[in-house]
């Protein structure tokens, strides 16, 4: 019988040893430095770090910088619940029935191909430049991943499993509860963690698109006013925000899941 | 069993009877969906600006066309040839980002994976790249390239090469060193070690890698296409949208379909058929 | 006296998957089995016993035919019909207990009165003190006694068992045989056993029937007459009884496989 946890280390902390990731940053910054200081005009082109940690302090002091970011994980996560919420079942239904799942992969699969962004002028010209069309956006890119997620995971479970129970007189909730959904539990993890990362991108171009206050809008409106330290200062955020929640959040639950399961399941 | 059985069976025999029942019912909701826009149209439930009648986006196609001179101006770009034109440019776009983009990625890639003490110090790097979208840095690509084709090109290249240096130096990574010290006890050099060991081993990764990046970097390049370009099927569908033609931006949101799926099923998909499934290795998706 | 399963004139035909032509599975099939008793299903591969077992389960719909339980036609799995699968099915995430307790669950069984009666069949399948194990900790023979106690303990009226050691090695296979007669025993079920290995259903039958190849017919029925107390592997091999019984069926089987093979 494992027992009890494995103890954490350092490196699984951070995914790599803290002094590695320390050393990294310090040499990228060296080296913003360098070439930011060896360029002419290098306020338009690539401002020094000094320059944007400027920035960043200023527009927190505005109290523009917290809620822009806030903005943007507001619409992430209600984008992502509803993408879920959706996703899922839907993933269920198709991988229970083989009928079913002959009708609609065909289709699923040729509105998957059209992104998310470009399907944004037509949603535009229904709801215009508002928060609603960012979240029709934001909702279409992430529900595939999770549907065919959970459509594959749902189909891996084996067919004995539900036969067992139908035998024991399930009805079918149990039978989606007993056994469909523990079994699909890992797919529905990975999937998950992809369709939040489309989520993300899709919430950044959207804001662009749309014009929408928050991160994406302000790398956006950054470059239009010429203030470039406010748009590297954005990229930043959005990769570091980013890195925390898929290395941080996602992933780890991910992992977890599935080595919980993975022990389980033959 | 009468004739029309015979017949019956014998095309189920030829064709799979999996494979025509699969065809016959993956085919309804495709029928639904343009009946039902069809009826639309014809009963006039939403009016024609939210969505266009069939014929109107297959009429756009030739109006956006029409001041075109003639087949020989389609390939030479003529201006007034809109259609092809864009179609032309994002194609482009896409071919010469990804002629530059995969072979700079996966050389150093290799590099960076080949040095296993470089490959760990540079792995946050390729980490934090990916994690700004290649939407991200559009902005960024505007104030450096200004609007216009060159920061579409950035884009799309910008996406694929981070992509496909994170996967092939974690392809090469993985290689094991078994592989390694065999070739080295043979005989091989440096040059022989890249090509024969780690090139082969990191394939799996670099394939899926290859494709993955095109996906992403196909929807990257209409996106800068949309914010910072001048030209391409993504400017066409936003301006098109911001003019309410929306005939257009149907037509140019199917064609932008189209292309990807033409794209990913008769070249990606068959590549990675042809290498790695044939070589018996499959990747796992990180 | 009704009997507890009748099966009257099943037939049974379905379309081939790939090239839609029809494959006649089991024709005509009559049998009648009373209750307490103990039928093994023996025949070449292919010949459609698990294809009936099915049917009786309920997981495969049948069309031309009768199929009763207790008097009762059969629509469909239920939990009157308990099945034991070739790979034991027991649910990887659940632990023992959870699986033995299921049919009881889905019942409705109160959890209290669910634990006493599921570490009484903990017990009788022997394997008291692995109840908070997972299946994956398990060895192949629990995980199957484990099937065997989850279909026992959920109290069918029938017993379905497909091929349920087929997948064990040999050493294990002689006991859980010998564990199952003593259950049958204790518990009196109605027990339908299908299996591959002849001696495994002349050790553990009270009727064995044979079935001939496709389309697949009762080819003919064999008794074996000897009280339950008696069955025991180290004194069955050399009584004749046993030994002149399942020789018999191992000649109408081999009948039907020459046939196969020419």
């Amino acid at each position: 019988m494992r027992d009890g946890r494995k103890v954490l280390t350092a490196r699984d902390l951070l995914g790599v040893p803290v002094i590695n990731l320390v050393l990294v940053i310090i040499c990228l910054i060296g080296l913003w430095w360098l070439v930011s200081a060896s360029i002419e005009n290098p306020d338009r082109y690539l401002p020094s770090p000094l320059a944007v940690a400027m920035s960043s302090i200023d527009m927190i002091e505005k109290g523009v910088l917290p809620s822009y970011f806030s903005d943007t994980l507001v619409r992430l996560v209600i984008g992502s619940i509803i993408g879920l919420a959706v996703g899922i079942p839907f993933g269920l239904l198709l991988g229970i029935n083989r009928t079913v799942s002959d009708i609609f992969y065909p289709i699923m699969n040729f509105f998957q191909s059209v992104s998310g962004i470009a399907i944004f002028p037509i949603i535009v010209i229904w709801w215009g430049n508002s928060d609603e069309t960012v979240l029709a956006v934001i909702l279409y890119t992430s529900f595939f991943p999770i549907a065919f997620s959970v459509l594959s995971g749902a189909r891996e479970v084996p067919m004995q499993y539900l036969n067992a129970v139908r035998t024991m007189g399930a009805s079918r909730y149990r039978i989606i509860r007993d056994v469909l959904v523990p079994g699909a539990l890992p797919h529905i993890a990975t999937g998950s963690r992809l369709s939040i990362g489309f989520a993300w991108r899709a919430v950044i171009a959207g804001e662009m698109l749309a014009g929408r206050e928050g991160l994406g809008w302000m790398i956006f409106t950054g470059q239009d006013a010429d203030l470039t330290a406010q748009v590297i200062l954005g990229m930043i955020m959005i990769g570091v925000t980013w890195i925390i929640l898929d290395h941080y959040l996602l992933r780890p639950f991910e992992a977890d899941t599935i080595e919980r399961w993975g022990l389980v399941q033959r | 069993m009468s004739i029309i059985d015979k017949t019956w069976i014998g095309i189920q025999r030829r064709f799979g009877r999996q494979r025509i029942r699969k065809f016959a019912l993956g085919s309804i909701p495709f029928i639904v969906l343009i009946g039902t826009w069809q009826a639309n149209s014809t009963f006039g439930w939403l009016p024609p600006v939210f969505i266009p009648e069939l014929g109107a986006v297959w009429e756009a196609a030739f109006t956006l066309q029409e001041d075109c001179p003639s087949t020989g101006a389609i390939f030479a770009m003529h201006n007034d040839c809109l259609l092809t034109n864009h179609i032309f440019s994002s194609i482009n776009r896409v071919a010469l980002a990804a002629l530059i983009g995969l072979p700079l990625g996966i050389f150093f890639g290799i590099l960076a994976g080949m040095n296993r003490t470089v490959s760990r110090f540079l792995e946050p790097v390729g980490v934090f790249a990916n994690s700004i979208s290649g939407i991200a840095w559009i902005p960024l690509a505007i104030v450096w390239f200004g609007v216009g084709w060159m920061t579409t090109l950035f884009i799309m290249l910008n996406t694929i090469f981070w992509l496909l240096f994170f996967n092939a130096m974690l392809g090469v990574r993985g290689v094991s060193k078994v592989y390694e010290n065999s070739v080295l006890t043979m005989g091989g050099n440096r040059w022989h070690l890249i090509f024969q060991v780690y090139l082969p081993g990191a394939m799996p990764s670099i394939i899926a890698g290859i494709r993955m990046s095109m996906g992403f970097g196909w929807r990257a390049l209409i996106a800068a296409e949309m914010i910072g370009g001048t030209s391409g099927l993504g400017f066409m569908i936003f301006t098109s949208a911001q003019d309410f033609k929306i005939e257009e931006v149907f037509l140019g949101v199917i064609l932008i379909s189209l292309i990807w799926i033409a794209t990913d099923r008769y070249l990606l998909a068959p590549l990675e058929k042809w290498t790695i499934h044939r070589w018996g290795m499959v990747w796992k998706p990180e | 006296m009704v009997a507890k399963l009748t099966v009257e004139g099943l037939t049974h035909r379905y379309p081939d998957e790939y090239t839609g032509e029809s494959v006649h599975a089991l024709d005509n099939i009559n049998l009648e089995i009373q209750d307490g008793e103990f039928i093994a299903v023996v025949g070449p591969s292919g010949c459609g016993k698990s294809t009936l077992l099915n049917i009786l389960a309920g997981l495969l719909p049948h069309r031309e035919g009768v199929v009763k339980v207790d008097g009762t036609p059969v629509s469909g799995p239920g939990p009157d019909r308990g099945v034991v699968f070739q790979e034991h099915a027991i649910l990887p995430w659940r632990t023992v207990a959870r699986n033995i307790g299921h049919g009881l669950e889905l019942q409705g069984m109160p959890k209290a009165q669910r634990q006493k009666r599921v570490s009484e069949f903990v017990d009788m399948v022997g394997l008291t003190g692995f109840e908070d194990k997972y299946p994956h900790e398990l060895s192949g023979g629990m995980k199957q006694r484990c099937a065997v106690a989850r279909t026992l303990c959920a109290d069918p009226v029938v017993m379905l068992m497909d091929e349920p050691f087929a997948a064990v090695d040999a050493q294990t296979r002689i006991t859980l045989q010998e564990e199952l007669n003593r259950i049958a025993m204790a518990t009196k079920k109605t027990i339908l056993f299908i299996t591959h290995a002849v001696d495994e259903a002349a050790f553990l039958a009270d009727r064995c029937i044979v079935f001939s190849r496709r389309p697949g017919r009762i080819k003919a029925v064999v008794d074996i007459n000897i009280p339950r107390e008696e069955r025991v592997w180290a004194t069955l091999v050399s009584d004749p009884r046993f030994t002149d019984a399942r020789d018999r069926i191992l000649g109408l089987v081999r009948e039907e496989v020459g046939e196969d093979e020419e």
